[in-house]
């Protein structure tokens, strides 16, 4: 049978004791990353060996995977009852290992295994399972690009059990927004929502692509990247990539982002550059709210991590963040106030509209990519950091009404935006009356965004898309626009109520 | 409230004086003003520009004020204040013979009348040569131009655009003193105060209009020149954020009128992607997998009978792609293979009567045609639809239609949709199509038009859920629609 996460859930099927989804997921996924690290063990062994040096793995004799795991010719592999009872006793050791004389490349086990259970009670199908696992050839480029598919499917899983917020960002975006970021060797590319690690591999390859020969420079792309992730399924995920894309001690915090004081980190906690998507909508809890300033506190996540981002950015650090639509005509106090901070204390030099489908077919919801720096734009004008905000509509490509799962957004796609990056110009959408011009791409003043209360819901798509929103998604959209227009309309009139007094 | 009820309540109080504090006793009053326009129409006499009785005043009686006059104020008529005025051209002056492509001279037509502004829609041209027989309607920049009807008394600026501007016969201009603050006069001529006298004394009922005669006996507040000036500065601040307001407003209500409708297709994408109601199916009971068999085995039936030893064996069409994933025990099935369409008969126009023993149902008769044909044709019984057949229309306007009536003919572009209801739920089927019908627009693009034929209905995919589970969501939809209704 071959490799497949179809492959693995019809197996697990049989067993009654792994009954969701999510826990199916778990299984097998924790299966491939006991596979890949003991290889990478065998690895580094290999290595010290060469080097007349010795190496003491993290996982003893009796757990690694050749001495219970892999299949034996003559039939004699552990199963039924006594495989059920031997992993257990797994999970329960490298939950529990002491850390003394670790390595810190060996810690990940630990902190990996302290979030996960075994499930299977069934003996003969878990054999099943994990003969299917070695059937992973994990050296295989494309079966790593593997991982990224798993946890797509878990993320469906993950949506139809109305769990909100995350969404895989697709390559060709995380890739573009890398590029535009470009991380330079030597630079700290952190990303606090990781899900996966799909902004981190994109980070990793991107530096690779620099050149790493020296022993400096292999030092310098091991520390590179900086992530933290809430879910520990999630989190068992980008370690792996991690530990497969050759960082073996990656600083990734399993646990929430929002742990202390924003305003309580210093410099060895910054960052020069960050690239994610954080999670949207509402699962922040209360007591992570009281890390952040009464004025933006918020319901709405992604906000929160712009304000968190801000503050995690060394001077003349960079970001590129991917926003909902909600909060660029947002007239909420935490959202007002948050774009404040982004054009007086840092400058919001981008903003790249995205399509409807681009997160097809998870969520139909409509994001942009908020590129800012830490630092002072020159003739900015006074009280701000920004001197101007380009925005730059993207359209659907030729030939696609959508994008969908089997008509992904690719690279090449990007390669349109890229192109007016390096030479900024307006550009009108054709219309035939002259009186009604609208934008693509257009330059604000900060000024001008500040007056219009903020709106940075600019260059906007010509004709709203008929895209079907999920009921929970369409009714916090039609909520957001009905604050923001009844904020704007209560504005208006008590504006005009106010001149008919003066 | 709409924008244009706020622009005309702040129009009324910035004419009454109401929106300025009244205390500027170093204004000079209106009555010197309203003497220095009386001595330039003197002037204007003795130069033969005027003739006399363009001098004859009609006082305004205390009970013709529109409200209480504030001192140093005064009321006028039209003719007082204007030093000429005129009526547009005689209909027959001025028609299409008379136009011309170049840019000559300009009508001021109705359509150029916007609501405080010119609108420089319909534009046509008359030549300079015609505009000497139409002479006295010609307009000048800075004229106020009123408009007779649609709607009466509505007034512009004439602009400076064009070398020439000539009225048309539902225009009529008045140059007034330039004594006076022109746009002061625009803005008093929009107001209410003003448009009530109009509309009380229109002629006509479906074209309500006014006439330059009457136009020139109405009365205008006229305050001091200063305070002209500051009053049109106050309306200048105002009307911008009125536009605004207007804006918003309409965006509001046009979120709230398409949310309903928005939120049925929602929901009807989530019920055709399981996610709609729980999933928990009784135990023993039949999955869809096990349904679709029970049809093939069915159909099979069929087959074998209607054919004997030529009966082919009927197999489901393969699957190559699931347009998404479904929940367990849900499997994918095409319509083709689990349920048949019965074409309607296509009728000859003098088989169509007016009364009959039955009706025939066509598509306009779905959604909005109330009228029936009828027919007397003794047809095959698939002709004919019964109370509480699944139909579906596959015209230009398509979709599902539960028929609530008698023995009925349907015609061609409807058919009867059969299928076995021990497998199949007919309301689910009924909503499936409905939900079917917005991912059949979504996927043409551009200016394609949907085509929903035999052939590409067919082979069309439909998620099916085991039968309790259809009868879950069909319970569902219905619950969560009469609660959507009540938005609207």
């Amino acid at each position: 049978m071959a490799f497949s996460w179809k492959a693995a859930r019809d197996i697990m099927r049989k067993d009654s004791s792994v009954s969701t989804e999510y826990q199916r997921l778990e299984e097998f996924v924790s299966l491939v990353f006991l596979r890949i690290y003991n290889a990478l063990e065998e690895e580094w062994a290999d290595e010290a060996d060469s080097n007349g040096k010795s190496y003491t793995p993290a996982i003893p004799e009796e757990y690694q995977w050749g001495a219970w795991a892999v299949k034996r010719a003559d039939g004699t592999s552990l199963t039924g009852d006594a495989l059920v009872e031997h992993i257990n006793a797994l999970y329960k050791h490298c939950a529990t290992m002491s850390v003394v004389g670790l390595e810190p490349r060996q810690m990940i086990v630990r902190k990996v295994f302290q979030g996960l259970t075994q499930h299977m009670r069934d003996g003969y199908q878990l054999r099943q399972l994990i003969d299917l696992v070695n059937e992973l050839n994990y050296h295989d480029a494309k079966q790593r690009h593997l991982f990224g598919q798993m946890y797509e499917e878990m993320l469906r899983i993950m949506q139809s059990s109305k769990e909100t917020g995350e969404y895989y960002t697709p390559r060709a975006v995380t890739k573009f927004i890398v590029e535009q970021l470009n991380p330079q060797l030597g630079e700290k590319f952190g990303d606090f929502a990781c899900g996966t690690g799909g902004f981190l591999t994109a980070a990793i390859d991107h530096l690779h692509a620099q050149g790493v020969e020296t022993k400096k420079q292999v030092e310098q792309l091991q520390t590179a990247i900086v992530g933290c992730e809430l879910k520990a399924i999630p989190y068992l995920l980008c370690a792996t990539n991690m530990l497969v894309h050759g960082i073996d001690n990656p600083a990734i915090t399993q646990g929430t982002a929002f742990s202390k004081n924003i305003n309580d980190y210093d410099e060895k906690d910054k960052v020069n550059v960050v690239g994610m998507n954080p999670p949207y909508g509402g699962m922040t809890t209360s007591t992570e709210l009281t890390n952040f300033p009464e004025n933006v506190r918020t319901s709405e996540t992604a906000v929160l991590f712009l304000a968190y981002i801000c503050k995690r950015l060394k001077a003349d650090g960079r970001a590129g963040v991917i926003i909902p639509d909600g909060f660029l005509f947002g007239s909420d106090n935490a959202s007002i106030e948050v774009k404040k901070i982004l054009l007086k204390e840092m400058n919001l030099h981008t903003i790249i509209r995205l399509p409807s489908s681009v997160f097809a077919p998870y969520t139909s919801i409509t994001t942009n990519i908020l590129f800012f720096d830490n630092k002072r734009a020159a003739d900015a004008p006074d009280g701000f950091k920004t001197k101007e905000v380009w925005v730059y509509r993207m359209d659907m490509p030729d030939g696609y009404k959508h994008f969908s799962k089997t008509k992904p957004i690719l690279p090449e796609h990007m390669q349109v935006v890229k192109g007016w990056w390096e030479n900024r110009v307006e550009i009108t959408d054709p219309t035939d009356d002259p009186t009604k011009v609208t934008y693509k791409a257009k330059c604000y003043s900060a000024k001008e965004i500040e007056e219009s209360s903020y709106n940075l819901d600019l260059c906007k798509y010509p004709k709203e898309e008929e895209v079907i929103l999920s009921p929970d998604e369409l009714l916090r959209d039609y909520h957001e626009r009905r604050v923001a227009l009844d904020a704007k309309i209560d504005a208006t009139l008590k504006t005009i109520q106010a001149l008919l007094k003066k | 409230m709409t924008g244009q009820q706020l622009k005309n309540s702040i129009l009324q109080e910035a004419i009454q004086g109401h929106l300025i504090p009244q205390n500027n006793s170093s204004d000079e009053p209106a009555i010197k003003l309203l003497e220095c326009i009386h001595k330039e129409k003197v002037e204007l006499v003795k130069a033969g520009k005027l003739k006399k009785k363009d001098l004859e005043i009609e006082p305004i009686l205390a009970e013709e004020y529109p409200f209480e006059k504030p001192s140093g104020w005064e009321f006028a008529r039209l003719s007082d204040i204007s030093l000429d005025s005129a009526d547009g051209p005689f209909g027959s002056n001025l028609k299409k013979e008379h136009y011309t492509s170049q840019k000559q001279v300009r009508i001021i037509q109705l359509s150029n009348i916007g609501e405080l502004g010119w609108r420089d829609a319909n534009v046509k041209y008359t030549t300079f040569e015609h505009l000497k027989t139409v002479s006295r309607s010609e307009a000048f920049a800075g004229d106020i131009i009123i408009a007779k009807m649609m709607p009466a008394g509505r007034a512009i600026i004439c602009p400076n655009a064009d070398t020439k501007y000539v009225l048309s016969s539902d225009a009529v201009r008045f140059a007034f003193s330039t004594l006076l603050d022109r746009r002061y006069l625009y803005y008093a001529i929009n107001s209410p105060v003003f448009k009530d006298q109009v509309y009380g004394e229109v002629q006509g009922i479906t074209r309500v209009r006014t006439s330059l005669s009457k136009l020139r006996t109405y009365i205008l507040p006229i305050p001091p020149l200063s305070e002209q000036k500051r009053i049109v500065e106050k309306i200048d601040e105002l009307l911008p954020l009125v536009d605004e307001y207007e804006k918003a407003a309409g965006e509001l209500e046009t979120l709230n009128k398409v949310l309903p409708e928005k939120l049925r297709k929602s929901v009807l994408q989530e019920a055709i992607h399981g996610t709609l109601v729980a999933n928990d199916i009784p135990e023993g009971e039949a999955t869809a997998t096990e349904l679709l068999q029970q049809i093939l085995k069915e159909r099979q039936k069929i087959e074998n009978k209607e054919k004997g030893s030529k009966a082919k064996k009927i197999a489901l069409s393969t699957i190559e792609e699931e347009p998404w994933e479904l929940p367990e025990g849900w499997c994918w099935a095409r319509l083709g293979d689990v349920m048949t369409f019965v074409n309607g008969r296509a009728y000859k126009k003098d088989e169509l009567l007016s009364s009959g023993k039955y009706k025939v149902l066509r598509v306009g008769n779905f959604f909005t045609n109330d009228s029936w044909y009828y027919s007397d044709l003794e047809l095959p019984e698939e002709k004919y639809c019964f109370n509480g057949d699944l139909l579906y229309a596959w015209s230009a306007s398509f979709g599902p239609w539960i028929w609530e009536g008698d023995k009925t003919i349907f015609h061609y572009h409807i058919w009867n949709v059969k299928f076995n209801d021990c497998w199949l739920y007919k309301k689910y089927l009924y909503w499936f199509f409905e939900a079917d019908k917005h991912i059949i627009k979504e996927s043409t693009t551009g200016s394609t038009m949907v085509h929903v034929s035999m052939e590409n209905m067919m082979p069309r995919m439909i998620p099916i859920p085991p039968l309790s589970i259809q009868h879950r969501i069909v319970e569902k939809i219905e619950e969560v629609f009469s609660t959507i209704d009540k938005l609207c």
